[in-house]
């Protein structure tokens, strides 16, 4: 008894009691949720389980990544609506980033006219709703370009009109492939000579051409593969007839609006995160830096932005995360991304709400999830490393 | 000996059995919506002939006057409705939920959502084909004309799937662009995104007057499906379900009999036809029998008219759309309706 009572006057024992039972009340309300939901769903008459995924989907998407077609199963559309939403978000928030380093870095220009300019962009967008600037590109632009018949034609090859840009698409992917990897390579190579570079600046102070080394690798190597790759293929160029142009591949104006509006958007949040992180480094940095002889551009590269990165990559990731998130605007517009497909069309023709939303709600939790990950793997690589 | 006593509990038994048949089922929609003292009906967000707000917020059309009719059946008075428009994403889990009381609201009745969406489909108020919007420009005199196309459609409408099917079956080839709204899907169309809409006939001759320039586009006039529309009700309220049904059949009937808002009261007085006494409660007392008033279809074609009237009124001749009875109309003239007999 006594020895009953000191294990509980322990107070890791007590932590623990704590925790134990903390974790079984959350798994019964949601064992009892669950049970519930499903009970009440059996007497309504409403199908519940995860079959469905294997019906036939019978849904046509006009932007496919993978070799969907509608005669595939719901599972199948699913993966459809995950690689639309990952390849939006993917691209956004390399496009955004850029875009927002270069206003922030401009709106701390000591350019009167430049960083007014930035100055307005960022208030203009931080005040107006997302759903707004997805409306805009998408009625915007599509208002703005010609019908198909009319389509600006861009070398005779690819066609831009408010079905979208059709481009030229390569008979055989072969050539593609060796030219893809030739860019890794080179990719690599550029990696491995950089580091090579900076061991050897910091043994001995010297300092490597490496502007001429990744013009070369990073630019020119990947230009010639991919002019050697499209010489060397037969392509399945579009043709007027009918409605549209036929063959090719087709990118949606969905597409297009959605990425320019979270691009646009996203871009105005991050220049104020580039510029708060400037702003945070010490004056002192800079004049000991100028001090020393360096040129402003350097002291920007070299001083102030990799003290600055460690400020900026946490609110960076919550801007990553919405991105991610703010993709699912897409909705609004047919971008067939995973909650147009599989919350809008696969739920209304099967009906299964519960697990349908369960299924999306995962995905942007393991997308979101490995997002942050991946950013904290950064934040802790970059972190000020005291000795 | 035994034999008779056997026989007597026998008796006994069945006795007692026929007793509680004459007490009703109970029916907790009903009740509630006695208690309530308003019916619960759940229409599409915007649908000129069918289902359509005024700036008064009145609501008007073929389906809501169902739901009218419902609730003159049930409450006595056409006006004890409170609709909730309902998108095509909310429309099943608002009646499955419970926050409706039935659903009227140009949906399509397949197997599939009766069979796993714990539905009940209660007769057609409605026969449509699908068929498709294009500009006059196009020179497209039916859907096989569309090869090549861009369609836009509502994501997750039997429209969408019948559309994809269509055009596989006939190795056509259209670009399909899902959009969460019918809305959102014709302004994309209007805005030229898309070179066809698709929807059913009636909706289509409702949508188009919100078009920038309704003359300048044309409703294909072949329809590429069927699909029968009509009130829903959810599993598991069965004297609920049979009120729904009869009154639809009640006002399709009083077209049949004749009977009409302008002489309900003298066939309730006068009519010799015993399906007419039958129908307006003056014998029979088949209101009773629902746990309604005997005069439960007299109410709903006094104060909303019969299945004709309404038709007539909302997307008949009479009306913007102008459509055509064609399927819509009475067996006996060459349509689709028919009513088992009130006997």
């Amino acid at each position: 008894m006594a020895k009953a009572l000191a294990l509980i006057n322990d107070k890791r024992v007590r932590d623990w009691l704590y925790q134990i039972g903390l974790i079984v009340l959350l798994v019964g309300l949601t064992v009892f949720f669950v049970r519930n939901a499903s009970e009440n769903m059996v007497k309504a008459g409403i199908a519940s389980g995860f079959d469905f995924l294997w019906r036939t989907s019978g849904i046509e998407v006009p932007f496919v990544l993978t070799s969907y077609t509608q005669a595939d199963n719901i599972l199948s559309l699913f993966w459809v609506g995950v690689a639309n939403t990952m390849l939006v978000t993917v691209i956004a928030i390399v496009l955004a980033t850029l875009l927002g380093f270069a206003v922030g870095i401009a709106r701390l220009s000591s350019h009167w006219l430049l960083s007014t300019i930035a100055g307005a962009y960022i208030e203009f967008v931080r005040n107006i709703p997302l759903l707004f600037f997805v409306l805009f590109w998408y009625f915007g632009v599509i208002a703005a370009l010609p019908q198909p018949r009319q389509s600006i034609g861009l070398f005779g090859v690819a066609f831009l009109n408010n079905r979208g840009i059709t481009i030229p698409l390569p008979d055989q992917p072969g050539n593609f492939r060796w030219a893809a990897l030739a860019i890794l390579i080179s990719w690599a190579g550029y990696w491995l000579v950089s580091a090579w570079a900076r061991r050897r600046k910091e043994a001995t102070g010297q300092d490597a051409p490496l502007l001429a080394i990744g013009l070369a690798l990073i630019v020119a190597v990947p230009a010639l593969a991919l002019a050697w790759a499209s010489l060397a293929t037969a392509w399945d160029i579009p043709v007027l007839r009918g409605f549209n142009y036929r063959g090719g591949f087709v990118v949606i104006p969905e597409f297009v609006a959605l990425l320019a509006a979270l691009v646009t958007y996203t871009a105005g949040f991050i220049a104020e995160i580039v510029r708060g992180g400037i702003e945070s480094v010490a004056k002192g940095q800079t004049e000991a830096a100028a001090a020393l002889g360096l040129r402003p551009r350097r002291i920007l590269s070299l001083v102030v932005i990799p003290q600055a990165l460690r400020v900026m990559t946490p609110p960076l990731t919550n801007q990553y995360l919405n991105v991610l998130k703010n993709s699912s605007f897409g909705a609004a517009i047919a971008y067939p991304d995973v909650v147009s497909l599989f919350m809008g069309s696969a739920l209304n023709n099967t009906g299964q709400a519960i697990e349908i939303i369960a299924m999306t709600l995962a995905v942007y939790l393991v997308i979101g999830l490995a997002v942050s990950a991946l950013m904290n793997w950064y934040n802790a690589r970059i972190a000020l490393v005291t000795r | 000996m035994t034999f008779r006593i056997l026989g007597a509990v026998a008796l006994l038994a069945a006795g007692t059995s026929m007793a509680q048949a004459q007490q009703l089922t109970p029916s907790p929609t009903l009740d509630a919506v006695k208690a309530r003292g308003n019916l619960e009906c759940g229409v599409h967000l915007g649908l000129p002939g069918f289902s359509f707000a005024d700036d008064k917020g009145e609501w008007t059309g073929l389906d809501v006057e169902y739901c009218r009719a419902l609730a003159a059946a049930v409450l006595g008075d056409a006006k004890k409705v409170k609709f909730t428009p309902t998108s095509v994403q909310q429309r099943w889990p608002i009646l499955q939920s419970g926050q409706v009381d039935v659903l009227s609201r140009n949906s399509t009745i397949t197997f599939s959502r009766n069979a796993t969406l714990g539905l009940n489909f209660q007769g057609i108020n409605f026969y449509e084909g699908q068929t498709f919007i294009v500009r006059k420009s196009a020179n497209a005199k039916t859907a096989a004309d569309l090869d090549g196309a861009s369609v836009c459609v509502a994501a997750g409408s039997t429209e969408e799937k019948n559309a994809a099917d269509w055009f596989r079956e006939r190795n056509l080839k259209v670009t399909i662009t899902n959009f969460q709204k019918n809305d959102d899907a014709i302004a994309a169309y209007d805005a030229g995104r898309c070179d066809a809409y698709t929807a059913g006939v009636g909706a289509l001759a409702g949508q188009r007057a919100k078009l920038k320039t309704p003359d300048e586009h044309v409703i294909l006039t072949q329809p590429i499906s069927n699909d029968p529309q009509g009130p829903v009700t959810r599993w598991g309220d069965e004297r609920w379900q049979l009120i729904v049904r009869w009154v639809l059949n009640g006002t399709i009937a009083a077209e049949a009999l004749g009977v009409t808002s302008k002489n309900v009261d003298e066939m309730k007085a006068n009519s010799k036809n015993s399906e007419v006494r039958r129908l307006l409660g003056a014998e029979g007392g088949f209101g009773a029998m629902m746990g309604l008033s005997d005069d439960w279809m007299y109410n709903a074609i006094k104060q909303v008219g019969n299945y004709g009237e309404s038709y007539e009124r909302n997307v008949g001749m009479g009306s913007g759309l102008k459509l055509e009875r064609g399927q819509n109309q009475l067996w006996t003239k060459g349509g689709l309706l028919f009513t088992p007999p009130f006997q």
